[in-house]
This record gives C-alpha cells, structure tokens and sequence, in this order.
C-alpha cells in the first residue's frame, strides 16, 4: 500500500500515521504526509498512490479543489475531517469513507477495511465521477452513465448522450462506490441495472443483458444466477 | 406621513381666509397734507391749507406739526356701532374730527417736560353725531421727541368693533402657532439632550424658541401698550430674531443636504446675513425682508442641491420653500413671514421624524449586528474547525503523553474562561485580548507542535479594544502561515498614539502558506474585525491587512 495524508495539524497527522502503520503493518509500502494543499496535488500528480487521506480544511483553503482532483485518480480518497455536514457532499464526489474528528483507531480501521476487505458503499450515494481532462477534472453525473467498461487499469464510461469518458479508478474500485445501483454482470462490465431493458438467454449458455437504447452486454456465466436472485 | 402637505395647505388656507376678510368700503380717504407749527385753528373742517405740503415734515426734535386728512364717509354707521380711527403715528398725538378733539395720546408738544406717555396702537371713537354722509376732516396734532426722523401719518380708519377684534383675532390664531412651536422647541430640546450629537435637534428646538419669541415680539402691541419711545427695543428685538431664524434654518438644511466646502460657504452666508442686518440698519422691514429673502434663496440652493443628489425629503422641502415664497406674496408681511416660516419650520420637522425613523432603524440594525458579533464570538469556541481539531489532538496527547494532555486541558480552560468572561462585552482591556491570545498560541503549540512565539511592543494595557480581533488576526495568522525553517513562528503586536490616531499593528513572522496569495477580503474572520471596529468607532477606524516580505501585517488605525 501507497499512502498519503494530507493533513495540516501536525499532532492529528501523527496520530492518522501511527494508527496506519500499526493497522496496515507489512502491507504498508509508503506513507506520506504532506501539509499544504499546493504540495499535495504535485505529490498527488507524479507519484502512484493506493489511498490518500484528506482532511478538507488546509491552511483556510477549501479542501474540495483537492477532493474533486483525488477522485479522479485511481486510488481511493477516504476523508477525515472536523466538519460532519460535508460527509454528504463528499461521498456524493466519490470518496470511498468520511472518518469525523474526533476519532480513534477502531473507527480507522473500519475505513481502511472497506479497502482491505473491498466492501462496497450501500449507504451513500455517489452523485458523480471526476473524469481527468487536459488541465482540469470535470464532473460526471452518474446519472448519466449507462455502463461502464473495464480497460486494463483504467475504465471507460458510456454515457446516455452516446459519448465515452476514460477514468483512472479500475473496475473494482468504481464497483465499490456505484455499489447501490451497478452491477458487475461481467469480468469487463459494470452496469447500472436501471438501464437493463431484459436479458436474453442464448444458445450454449450465453446470457446478454440487453439495454434501454439497445446495447447489449454480457453476462458472466457465473455472474447470472446471483444477478437473477437479487434483481429479477 | 403624505397627509402632511395637505394639512399644511388646508391651515394657510384657514389663515388666509381669516387675514384677508374684507367688508365694502365705507370711507374715502384723501390725500394727508401736513405743516409744522402749531395752530388751534388748524384743526378746522374749512382750514385753508393749500398750501401745506404733501411729504412727510423734517423735524429735529420736540416740535409740533399738524396733519390733515379729508375723508368722505360714504355711509353712516348703524346706530350704536360707530366708527373708529387708529393712527399709525410715531409720537404723541391729539386727533381732531371736523374741529373737534376726539383723542390724546399723550402730550404734543410737551414731551421734554413731561413723562412719556401713551401707547403705539391708540383707537379713537368718532362721535356718531359727526359721521354723517360726506365730506369731512381729519386733524392731528402730533410731536415726535424721540424719533423726529420717524415720522408717520398713516391712519386705519373703519367700525370701532371691527378694529378693535380684527387685530386680536389674528393675533390669537397666530399665538396658536407660537405656542405649537414653544412645545416643538421644548421637545426637541429634549430630544437632543437624549443624545447630544444630534446638533439637528438643537438647531431645530432654537429655531423654534426664536420663532415662539418672533412671533410674541410681532404681536404683541395688540394686548400690551407700549410707548413709541420703547418701540425701537421691539424692532431691535425683532430683527435679532430674525438674524438668528435666517442663519439657523439655511445651517440646518446644510447638516440635512451636505454639499461641498460647507464650512466656507456657510461663513460667507453669514458675512451676507451680517451685511444685511447693519447695512441700512434703521429700516428695519427692509433688513427683515433682505434678511428673510437671503434666507430663502440660500436655502433653496443647498436643497435643490439635495434634489439633485436624490437625497429623502429634499423635493417636499423644496415644495415648502415655494409654497412660503408665495404665502409672502399673498400676504401683509408680517404675517407673511410668521406663515412661512412656519411652513419651513414644518419641513425641517418632517426631515426631524424621517431622520429618527432612520435612528430607530439603525437602532434595530445595531441590535441585531451586535448580537450577531457575540454569536460569532461565542462560535469561535465551539466551530467544529477548531473544536474537532483540538479534541483529536487532545485525545492523541491523553492517550500517548498524559502529563503533557493535562496541560493541554489546562490551557484549553484557560482559553474558555477569558471567552467567558469577554462573550457579551463590546469592549475589553487590551491586557484581557492578549491574554487571550497568549492561551490561544498554547493551545496551538500542542495542537501544531510548532514553535509559538508571542511578543509586545509598547502596548497600553489600560486601552480598550473589541473583543477578538487581535485573536482573529492571530487565528488567520496561524491558519495561513507555515513555520520558519526553525519550525517556529513569531506574532509581534506593536502599538502607537498620537492626538490624532491609534494604531495597533500585528505582525506574523512566517512563511506564507499560500502559493499564489489571494486577497484575503472576504474571508469571515476580516468581516467579523470590520464589524467590531464599526460597532464600537462608527467609522472613525481604517484597517488594512497585507503580505510583506517576512509573513503578514495587519494594522488597525482608530482616530480620535
């Protein structure tokens, strides 16, 4: 594990470093911590990174130009912060967990768990995914999103107006946040099951799920009857 | 409040259906001849007296001269309601009607050796037996000891009753007015006792005392006799008054309707309205009229102005100043001027109810802001920011060094119990703000675990400051700066007075966090400074707050 802590109160910040390494142990590879907004997006830029931890109020800057430039990126980004009312907000930009101040170290291993153990984001909702562009992040609805494609380390994600967006987060991690409304019906697709119009059953066993504006998309042979039981 | 423009015009109407009441005529008069010298004959109905002259007689002082004017009564009076004849003469007089003494006031010609006796406004009966239809003769036998220069011939003649109530109702209608604006005066002065800075007050409650005496000065030959010796210390009075009333009202517009180089302009006024008052000073309605004229002119310049700024209740004052210019107009002067000053008077009255409109809205404003700013001093304590922030810390040092936690609790309370005791004060020592601050560096030195250092130069501790703002200053200064390469950051407060100003300037020594540094303007902390200064310096105060080479400096200047 590549781990950063953006964290501008220099006790807190050793109190998230001590717990971190006894909870991660061996796995640990590096931990950083970094105190300035400005530092942490060049950190952010040039090095590859598992997690990073944020708190959102550095030196009086708002914490959010840096949230929506970490949820672009292909680790996860888990809050830690002292202000409860932007928990909402956070996860609706796609943070994998909001840890309030004050907090201990049982309530940071429950974070570091939904990575470690890959538990999946039911109770909130992700309202977007920052996609990187040439100099900027830009947000995309996920109502928008019809399917999503896995492409060797990044994503693609289709949308309802025909266009496709490159993300950095692999499969597994958009999975883990989209929990509430994707599916993984297949090794390579994650789909949002409000877009299923039916599923069609081939010959030799080939099951596709056919889409509202008629694509259709495979379905993992072993994937099938979980998705039956649990939509159909 | 728009029903007062009507009101104002239904009670000039009232007053100018009372004044102007006339009846048909029911005399001719003729021209007055006059002669000096002193003749019994003279007072006869058929006196030849061709040649006596048609202008007012130069006297030098003591000596008779007679004047004679025919008059044809056109109609004779009804039984037991003669006629009547009041002189307007300067001196003491005998009235002969066709040869026969009606009157004395007084003693002609007698003056020097006798005591002053006699009234300004005498009113004598004609024999009804001698006010048959036709022509017939008015004589009077006049000296004037004290005034030779002020010589009168002018009589009022018409039904005994008539002369004598007409005068005394308008002057009972005018009384009303005196006595409205004695009560207006008194309750302003009041007012303007209740807060002292209200010069408008002041100057409206003078203005309405000099008005009340005016007006008891103008009329008051209607009730109280005076001789015409005496009558120059009434006059004297009555322009003093209106020197006054001139100045003030023009002064008082000036406070209502600022406009450029005031002071200047107002000290030439006054070099005008002195110039007015000496330059011809013995004619005294026409320096009452140049004074009541430059009055007028100025303060329709100053509110003009006021409409042209926009500025609230300039267009009804401009209306008053029209409407009293025409009351002038219409009127005897006299009244004239009593009207219309009254009009303004009622302007300047209704620009006083909007301006303590204004004072209670503001009033309410400052109520809420001040509660507002000791909400948001009490928050600094409990915003989640630093409250969170210093729990977390709190917990680590309990959990990893708890000695050292138990100071950090220390200096949290002690942090507690100074916002205790400064949470609903508008003011406090600055020895108290420090203190403050101190605790506050404390409890950040833990929190940070960065080198805080605190230092002071020339402060007055006996001076006060609203409470917070060097601590927001000392918040910002520790959110926005990053250590030295010796991991500390130093704070220096410094303080300066001199007759015209204080000054406290607050330094951080430190690197800025900040790459790129943005204005600061419109960050809470600045705003919640800002308000505090206002609350207590009105605007008396300047702050500035600017990057320089060794961190930031802020500086809050408060004039005296």
């Amino acid at each position: 594990m590549n781990i950063l802590i953006v964290e501008d109160e220099s006790r807190i910040a050793k109190r998230i470093e001590r717990m971190t390494r006894a909870i991660y142990g061996n796995t640990l590879q590096s931990l950083k911590h970094i105190n300035t907004l400005h530092e942490a997006l060049s950190f952010i830029e040039n090095n590859s990174l598992d997690l990073v931890l944020l708190d959102l109020n550095l030196n009086g800057d708002n914490g959010f130009d840096l949230l929506t430039t970490a949820v672009s990126g292909s680790f996860h980004t888990i809050i830690i912060s002292a202000y409860k009312e932007q928990a909402i907000t956070a996860f609706e930009y796609g943070v994998l967990d909001f840890v309030p101040k004050p907090f201990n170290k049982e309530r940071l291993e429950q974070a570091f768990n939904r990575i470690i153990k890959k538990e999946k984001v039911i109770i909130n909702t992700v309202k977007f995914l920052a996609v990187k562009k040439r100099n900027r992040v830009q947000l995309i609805s996920v109502k928008d999103i019809l399917y999503i494609k896995g492409a060797g380390a990044y994503t693609e994600l289709f949308l309802s107006d025909g266009k496709k967006e490159l993300h950095d987060k692999s499969l597994e991690k958009l999975e883990q946040l989209l929990a509430k409304s994707f599916e993984r019906i297949h090794k390579s697709y994650l789909v949002k099951m409000s877009e299923v119009k039916e599923i069609i059953i081939k010959s030799g066993s080939k099951y596709i799920a056919e889409l509202n504006n008629g694509t259709a998309i495979p379905i993992g042979r072993t994937k099938y009857k979980d998705i039956k039981t649990k939509w159909f | 409040m728009n029903l007062r423009p009507v009101s104002n015009f239904l009670f000039l109407c009232l007053i100018l259906l009372v004044t102007s009441c006339s009846q048909k005529p029911v005399f001719k008069e003729y021209n007055t001849v006059a002669k000096i010298g002193d003749q019994k004959e003279w007072a006869a109905k058929n006196w030849n007296d061709s040649n006596w002259s048609k202008s007012k007689p130069r006297l030098i002082g003591g000596e008779v001269y007679w004047s004679r004017t025919p008059i044809d009564i056109l109609k004779a009076p009804e039984p037991l309601h003669p006629y009547a004849i009041r002189p307007y003469i300067y001196g003491e007089y005998e009235v002969y009607w066709d040869g026969v003494l009606i009157g004395k006031n007084g003693n002609p010609g007698q003056e020097e050796t006798l005591n002053p006796e006699g009234e300004m406004l005498a009113t004598f009966i004609i024999p009804p037996d001698l006010t048959e239809k036709g022509q017939h003769m008015l004589a009077i036998r006049t000296s004037v000891y004290h005034f030779p220069d002020h010589v009168g011939m002018k009589v009022d003649i018409a039904n005994y009753d008539d002369l004598l109530t007409k005068r005394l109702i308008e002057t009972s209608y005018m009384h009303i007015f005196a006595g409205a604006f004695l009560i207006a005066s008194i309750y302003f002065l009041f007012l303007f006792l209740g807060n002292k800075k209200e010069y408008r007050m002041l100057i409206f409650s003078i203005c309405c005392f000099l008005f009340f005496i005016l007006n008891l000065a103008e009329f008051i030959t209607t009730y109280t006799p005076i001789h015409y010796m005496h009558h120059r210390i009434r006059l004297e009075i009555i322009g003093a008054l209106m020197f006054g009333i001139s100045f003030l009202i023009p002064l008082y517009f000036s406070l209502q309707f600022p406009y450029p180089k005031r002071k200047i302009i107002l000290i030439l006024y006054a070099v005008i309205l002195l110039f007015t008052f000496f330059v011809k000073h013995d004619f005294f309605n026409f320096t009452y009229r140049n004074m009541a004229l430059s009055m007028w002119v100025f303060s329709l310049g100053i509110v003009i102005f006021g409409v042209y700024r926009k500025i609230k209740g300039a267009g009804l004052i401009l209306l008053t100043l029209l409407l009293s210019m025409l009351v002038t107009f219409v009127t005897r002067f006299s009244i004239g001027i009593i009207v219309s000053f009254s009009i303004i008077l009622l302007g300047m009255f209704y620009l006083l109810s909007l301006r303590i409109k204004e004072q209670r809205l503001a009033y309410e404003t400052s109520l809420v802001q001040s509660t507002r700013l000791r909400l948001e001093l009490l928050k600094k304590n409990i915003q989640p920011h630093f409250l969170m922030n210093t729990l977390t810390s709190l917990i680590d040092w309990i959990e990893e060094a708890p000695k050292k936690g138990v100071l950090f609790i220390e200096a949290l309370a002690k942090e507690f119990d100074i916002f205790n005791q400064i949470e609903n004060k508008t003011m406090i020592p600055v020895a108290q703000e420090i203190e403050l601050c101190r605790r506050h560096l404390e409890i950040m030195k833990y929190r940070k675990e960065i080198n805080y250092f605190w230092q002071e130069e020339n402060i007055d501790m006996e001076q006060k400051i609203p409470p917070g703002i060097l601590h927001t200053l000392l918040e910002n200064g520790i959110t926005h700066s990053l250590p030295l390469e010796d991991n500390s950051i130093k704070f220096k407060l410094a303080y300066e007075a001199n007759n015209d100003y204080k000054c406290y300037t607050f330094l951080t020594f430190a690197t800025c966090a900040r790459q790129e540094i943005t204005s600061r303007e419109d960050g809470t902390g600045l705003k919640y400074i800002k308000a505090r200064l206002t609350e207590s310096y009105h605007e008396y105060w300047d702050f500035t707050s600017k990057p320089v080479h060794h961190g930031w400096k802020n500086t809050i200047k408060i004039y005296a």
